[in-house]
């Protein structure tokens, strides 16, 4: 019986946990009682994270798919198959024709070395990850601010905050270890201001609860703005010190009081006028926020907003003072630093940069493509207008996970050539020709980076189930055979490596991760203790840049015909497109089915009965799901989980992107109601 | 389990690796041992001097030797069904008083009317040496539930910590299995043992930060009728973690589960489950008898303040304190029962 | 030390003898048992099919009558519809009996009314055979059965010979159909019609909760005395032997401490929130 030290795979918490293993079989786990996000606790998600890694569906050995249907195919065939492939396709079209897709839920050097495999071995900056559908909008709109996408501060120290705002996040569900920091500071005295159209858990804890309309975040955080440069509670020596830009921004804020806020957002001005006051004036304030900012057209607006609003008061830079986007998957933020991006190499290196593409060029010893890559909605675009040829995708689930999802499976269907890596046989590896068996969490070794920028080990508990193999080892394995011979032979060598080319990861090496539970970066060598929060003297970027934003309305707006806003998330019991929450008995049967939450109100004058079941159509699709009536959600307002591909809400929701991060709404989209 | 027995005698620390080491040849060793930075866990031990012998109560609780929070039950194909009913020879080295009354109470739950044959093989065959607690955790209660520090009876064998020896009380047959054998590693313990063993007792009374009376909280929920607000306010805060359930030495549910390996081949395995979830009470038809958190909340403290002490005359609870850890909510058996007695509605920040 | 332990979850194999479509979505399986066992009427069997897993159903046969036993399965979810697919011939895996199963002498030389809903008829089904077998211990005997539609009336066969044997049976339907003639309407509409001695009778209930509900108010409102009023309770069971504590509601194991309880007890522990 043995307890192994590592990291649960779910959520950007990153708790810690241990895996319980007798003779190579799992049986339990446990928390980590001294780690620093989760203190001996664990979500329902942890506690259970156990049961889906030896469940008998895993994906015992590769498979090729000839005349339609999956044939059992060897290590060897398989990599040679892909390695072929991949070749004809690049030489017959060219490099960019190929499509790579990483993925959040893998380590950081797996993450790389796709980034490493996509640019220098294929050739395309075409790599891209679910990030771009959650906080893509973060990664664009905090760089331009701040000069850094990350969360600013720790989670250790929210407990000790005195002011918490939280926006668009639905904490205690989402991210429930950072709920209970959030519950401890409210228990030792700090005002928490909650705006959620939804009302959340969290939110039942607020002094202020700012029940905003879907996608007009904008207009509420202006106008607390407004408010606070008004009554002057802006902190000008702040702003003149270490910002720039003011004025143009001021001149746009001027444009919203809270009387005109009241109006779009559906807020009462009193109370946006109170959520201002509280929050610029106490000292530890920290902002968190969520999906329910990033996923709109208007995310990185959304982004740069709460910027503003941390710039205007000075909550930045100091310990339980800053803003904190909070980072959905386990290991999204290191996919991120990792450089799974179209545009960047790890460590946010610009591709376009020359030095930095000098550098890279230097130690993979290839030439390396200047011109950034496809987005991840962009490659389906790409495929359908016969540009891209080939994807190979690693870890994710586009047709349950990516906005309209019938034109992603067209996409598809439509490619020369398409890998699909994966622990299950997800919907996505249905339409592969290849599909390589990858492992879970429990099987190997590598890093995962939490949302709190703090890199900790996952350590191998068993041998790799069946005949799969760790993701990294397939990466380099289809590169040895293109004719590129990575040669790890181990992560820690590929770690070695990132530190190399990487300045934020500079001091970020394996042996250092073993004791204090990992480090947060920037950590710029290997003597550096990591950084528990950022800006201190100066923001990354120098000077910290206010931009003015305007309101754009949401892409699709309800109408006589689609009269109730629908808005997508997840549910606390289970997990993106559900590979391995659905198959854990336990979290299955809490929620085995798709449901919409709808208000009171409305299921009366529509006649719809708490669990009978509705038909909810969109312009573009129409699925059926069983009505869960409750007044979590306001008049007028629908919630469906997005975790079912039985009844997939990705069918109805908008594929329209926000013009420069290219996150989908997913947030709000315009929906009829019927009975069935 | 065996039947009960009582000896004592003294075990130099000495010659406890020795002892130890021997035992292993014949049974699985499993102590405390270092975890993650300063974390202490339960393992197999492989360099018997790394063994932490003064630890609080961890997690999780060594129910999980007993009764595994996934357990295989038996393997079925086309014509076989095959038992993979566990009967490892065990010993556990170091679980806690608390840990002590909780099984004892285990053996009644699993051993009355139908007996659980997973559970009683494990029991059977693993050997429990607990120590009694000189220095108790700020989130240990056990004192004023009678289930700790120290034990008089109900152990397989209990150590007291006397500085350069240990009185070792034997109160198994199981226990003094393991003893007999290398009897000539004991000694008989003088009175002045028992003097040591007192002192070390009341010393570690003393330092208990926590006193709560569960008795108050039961009579408060029989006789003055809590409020439901009160329980509204404690539902609230539950995250649905099931960490009070899975951590709790006496929480003693489980969901069954099949697992096909082909169209004829499978295993039913059973898994720790808990009351806190909704679908635990789920029925066909789309019924959910305990849709509301808070029902569930009532029906955890109900069960152990009222129903455990109607069906065993104890309470569902041995004042471990892993719940007070495990609870992202904060609302633990400790802090509730303090809230019912003090009759406030929100959590004193301490 | 070694005690000798029992195998309490390894379920006994038992051959599906015969299928018998009932309604759209009733089966009643005739099964044979390896190792045959004493049951009573209002006891339940674990029913595993490997793979599948396990769900509690009640006999719906009558000890000493016939040496197979029956259960009447009606499919509402992934274990009942993969048992719905079995053919005879196939093997399933049973355990029990279990639970306290009804007791009818405090019964004697009383009036009995029974009272099904739905699939509630199967257990009763078990308790009428064995009244039956003593008919003249008690007084009169009647069944008030309702049903969705006249197609979903169950053991149409039993009903027309329990009538002979002097049964007075008030048979009615949500949903009329066009040949139906009979009731129509929820049964505590029809169990005024019944003309047993409410004050003295003893009544079985066995059907969907909110029917036995409305049951037990109805008689107890007539003046039966809630002692007399006895009925099965359904709840998520998971070993069937008070182990996993799913069917554990206030104190009570609805497993081994019922499925049988009287309204009197059903009050007394406030079981299932009436
Ligand atoms: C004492 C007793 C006797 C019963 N007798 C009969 C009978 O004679 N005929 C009949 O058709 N049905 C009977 N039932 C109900 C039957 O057990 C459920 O319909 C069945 O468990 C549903 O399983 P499922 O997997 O098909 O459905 P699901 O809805 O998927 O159920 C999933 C799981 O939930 C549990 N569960 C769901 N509903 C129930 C329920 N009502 N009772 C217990 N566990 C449940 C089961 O463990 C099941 O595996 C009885 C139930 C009880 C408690
Ligand atoms: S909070 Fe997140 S990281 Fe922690 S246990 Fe739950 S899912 Fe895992
Ligand atoms: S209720 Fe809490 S304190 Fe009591 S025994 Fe269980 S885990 Fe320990
Ligand atoms: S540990 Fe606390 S939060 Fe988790 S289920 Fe129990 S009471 Fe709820
Ligand atoms: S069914 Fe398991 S306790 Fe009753």
């Amino acid at each position: 019986m043995d307890k192994v030290p590592t990291i649960c795979p779910y959520c950007g918490c990153g708790c810690g946990l241990y895996l319980h293993v007798e003779e190579g079989n799992i049986i339990g786990v446990s928390p980590i009682r001294h780690h620093p996000v989760n203190k001996g606790t664990l979500c329902v998600k942890g506690w259970n994270s156990f049961e889906f890694i030896q469940h008998p569906e895993r994906l015992k050995y590769p498979l090729i798919k000839e005349n339609d249907t999956f044939r059992k195919a060897s290590w060897d065939e398989a990599i040679k198959y892909v390695a072929n492939q991949l070749t004809d396709i690049k030489k017959k079209y060219s490099p960019d024709s190929i499509g790579v897709m990483s993925s959040a839920k893998c380590t950081n050097e797996e993450n790389y070395l796709m980034m490493k495999f996509a640019r220098a071995v294929i050739g395309t900056n075409n790599i891209d990850h679910c990030a771009r559908l959650c906080h893509s909008s973060t990664v664009g709109g905090l760089a331009v601010a701040f000069g850094s996408g990350a969360m600013t501060n720790s989670i250790n120290e929210i407990a000790d905050a005195k002011v918490l705002f939280v926006i668009g996040s639905n904490t205690t569900e989402q991210h429930p270890m950072i709920g209970m920091h959030m519950l401890d500071a409210v228990d030792k005295g700090a005002t928490l201001i909650v705006a959620d159209p939804r009302r959340t858990q969290i939110s039942e804890f607020a002094q202020i609860h700012l029940r905003q309309k879907c996608g007009t975040d904008v207009v509420l955080l202006n106008s607390m703005m407004n408010v606070i440069i008004n009554e002057g509670l802006v902190d000008i020596p702040f702003i003149k010190r270490r910002t720039e830009n003011f004025d143009a921004f001021e001149r746009v804020v001027k444009k919203y009081p809270p009387e005109i806020a009241a109006k779009i957002t559906g807020v009462p001005a009193q109370d946006i006028k109170k959520a201002a006051r509280i929050y610029a004036t106490e000292k530890r304030a920290m902002l968190f926020y969520s999906m329910g900012i990033t996923q709109h057209i208007t995310g990185v607006d959304n982004v740069r907003s709460c910027a503003n609003l941390c710039m205007l008061t000075a909550h930045i830079g100091q310990p339980m003072t800053g803003l904190n986007p909070l980072r959905g998957q386990n290991n999204v933020q290191g996919a991120c630093d990792m450089g799974a991006l179209p545009d960047v190499y790890s460590g946010y290196q610009e591709v376009s940069e020359p030095s930095s593409r000098r550098k890279f060029e230097r130690t993979w010893r290839r030439k390396l493509p200047s011109k950034p890559g496809l987005t991840l909605t962009e490659m389906f675009d790409s495929v359908l207008k016969g540009q891209m040829k080939a994807m190979y995708i690693m870890g994710e689930n586009p047709v349950i996970s990516d906005p309209d999802s019938s034109h992603v499976t067209e996409a598809l269907k439509k490619l020369e050539f398409l890998v699909v890596q994966d622990i299950f046989m997800s919907d996505t590896a249905e339409f592969a020709d290849v599909v390589l068996p990858a492992v879970s969490f429990a099987e190997k070794d590598g890093t995962f980076t939490n949302t709190e920028r703090r890199v900790q080990k996952i350590r191998k508990a068993i041998r790799p189930m069946y005949g799969s193999m760790p993701d990294w080892r397939i990466i380099s394995e289809i590169s040895k055979e293109m004719g590129y011979d990575m040669g790890y032979r181990a992560t820690h060598e590929i770690m070695e490596e990132i530190a190399l080319l990487t300045p934020l990861y500079r001091g970020i090496l394996h042996h250092r991760l073993d004791d204090n539970f990992g480090l947060q970066w920037p950590c710029s060598d290997p003597d550096n203790p990591g950084t528990p929060f950022l800006h201190r003297k100066k923001f990354a970027k120098g000077l910290g840049t206010f931009i003015p934003v305007d309101y754009i309305p949401p892409a699709e707006n309800i109408s006589k015909k689609f009269p109730f806003v629908l808005t997508t998330g997840r549910m606390y019991f289970h997990y993106h497109t559900g590979t391995m929450c659905r198959r854990t008995s336990t979290l299955e049967r809490e929620y085995p089915e798709c449901y919409a939450e709808i208000n009171p109100e409305d299921a009366d004058s529509l006649g719809i009965k708490h669990n009978s079941m509705i038909k909810v159509s969109s312009r573009r699709g129409t699925i059926t799901v069983r009505a869960y009536v409750t007044d979590k959600v306001s008049k007028g307002t629908i919630f469906i989980p997005f975790h079912y591909k039985e009844e997939a809400v990705n069918l109805l929701t908008n594929p329209a992107v926000d013009p420069s991060a290219k996150i989908p709404e997913y947030k709000v989209c315009a929906v009829r109601i019927e009975s069935v | 389990m065996g039947s009960i027995y009582m000896e004592s005698l003294i075990l130099a620390k000495s010659n406890l690796s020795y002892w130890l080491r021997q035992l292993r040849k014949e049974m699985a060793l499993i102590g405390p041992l270092k975890g993650e930075n300063n974390d202490i866990v339960f393992k197999t031990v492989e360099n018997i001097h790394e063994i932490i012998l003064d630890c609080p109560a961890l997690i999780p609780s060594p129910k999980e030797f007993i009764f595994p929070q996934k357990e295989d039950m038996f393997r079925f194909s086309k014509d076989k069904v095959e038992n993979l009913r566990n009967d490892k020879k065990r010993l556990i080295f170091g679980v806690r008083s608390c840990d002590i009354s909780a099984i004892i109470l285990f053996d009644r739950f699993y051993g009355e009317k139908f007996v659980d044959d997973y559970y009683m093989s494990r029991r059977n065959n693993t050997v429990f040496i607990s120590i009694g607690c000189n220095n108790p955790d700020p989130t240990c209660f056990c004192i004023g539930l009678g289930s700790g520090p120290f034990l008089s009876l109900g152990f397989d064998i209990q150590f007291s910590d006397l500085g350069d020896r240990y009185l070792v009380e034997i109160g198994s047959t199981n226990g003094m299995d393991i003893v007999k054998k290398f009897i000539h590693l004991f000694s008989q313990p003088k009175k002045s043992d028992y003097d040591d063993q007192y002192e070390a007792m009341l010393s570690s009374q003393a330092r208990f930060e926590k006193r709560i009376n569960l008795e108050n909280a039961r009579q408060k929920i029989l006789f003055e009728k809590v409020d439901d607000s009160f329980w509204e306010g404690v539902a609230k805060r539950c995250f649905e973690c099931g960490g009070c359930v899975y951590e709790c030495p006496l929480c003693t549910c489980f969901n069954v589960i099949d697992r096909k390996y082909s169209e004829t081949e499978g295993i039913r395995i059973r898994e720790w489950d808990t009351c806190m979830f909704r679908g635990f009470t789920k029925m066909a038809g789309n019924i959910w008898p305990a849709d509301k958190k808070v029902m569930r909340t009532k029906r955890w403290y109900f069960h152990k303040l009222i129903y455990y002490p109607e069906q065993f005359g104890k309470f569902g609870c041995v004042g471990c304190g892993r719940c007070t850890i495990t609870c992202p909510g904060r609302i633990d058996m400790a802090t509730i029962a303090y809230r019912l007695k003090v009759g406030e509605n929100e959590r004193k920040a301490d | 030390m070694k005690e000798r332990l029992t195998d309490l979850y390894l379920p006994s194999k038992a051959k599906v003898i015969d299928v018998v479509d009932m309604t759209s979505d009733v089966k009643l399986f005739k099964v044979m048992p390896e190792k045959t066992f004493k049951y009573k009427p209002g006891q339940f069997l674990m029913v595993s099919l490997w793979g599948e897993g396990e769900v509690p159903i009640s006999i719906a046969s009558t000890y000493g009558v016939r040496e197979e036993i029956e259960l009447c399965i009606k499919r509402v979810g992934p274990v009942t519809s993969a048992i719905h697919s079995l053919k005879s011939g196939d093997d399933i895996g049973i355990r029990g009996p279990f639970g306290n199963g009804f007791s009818v002498n405090r019964a004697k030389n009383r009036d009995i009314l029974f009272v099904g809903g739905g699939i509630g008829i199967a257990p009763l089904r078990s308790l009428i055979n064995e009244v039956l077998k003593n008919k003249k211990d008690f007084k009169k005997i009647e069944l008030v059965y309702g049903s969705r539609t006249p197609s979903d009336i169950l053991f149409m066969d039993d009903i027309n010979l329990w009538q002979k044997k002097g049964v007075n049976v008030i048979l009615t339907v949500d949903r009329k159909d066009r040949g139906w003639r009979g009731n129509a309407g929820i049964v505590t509409e029809h169990i005024g019609k019944s003309r047993v001695s409410f004050k003295n009778a003893h009544a079985f209930v066995c059907g969907p909760q909110v029917m036995i509900n409305a049951v037990m108010r109805d008689l107890s409102s007539r003046g039966t005395p809630e002692g007399n009023i006895i009925m099965t309770l359904e709840a998520h069971m998971k070993c069937g032997v008070g182990k996993c504590g799913h069917c554990y509601a206030d104190g009570k194991y609805i497993c081994t401490d019922g499925p049988v309880f009287s309204y009197k007890e059903i009050k007394q522990f406030n079981l299932n929130g009436v």
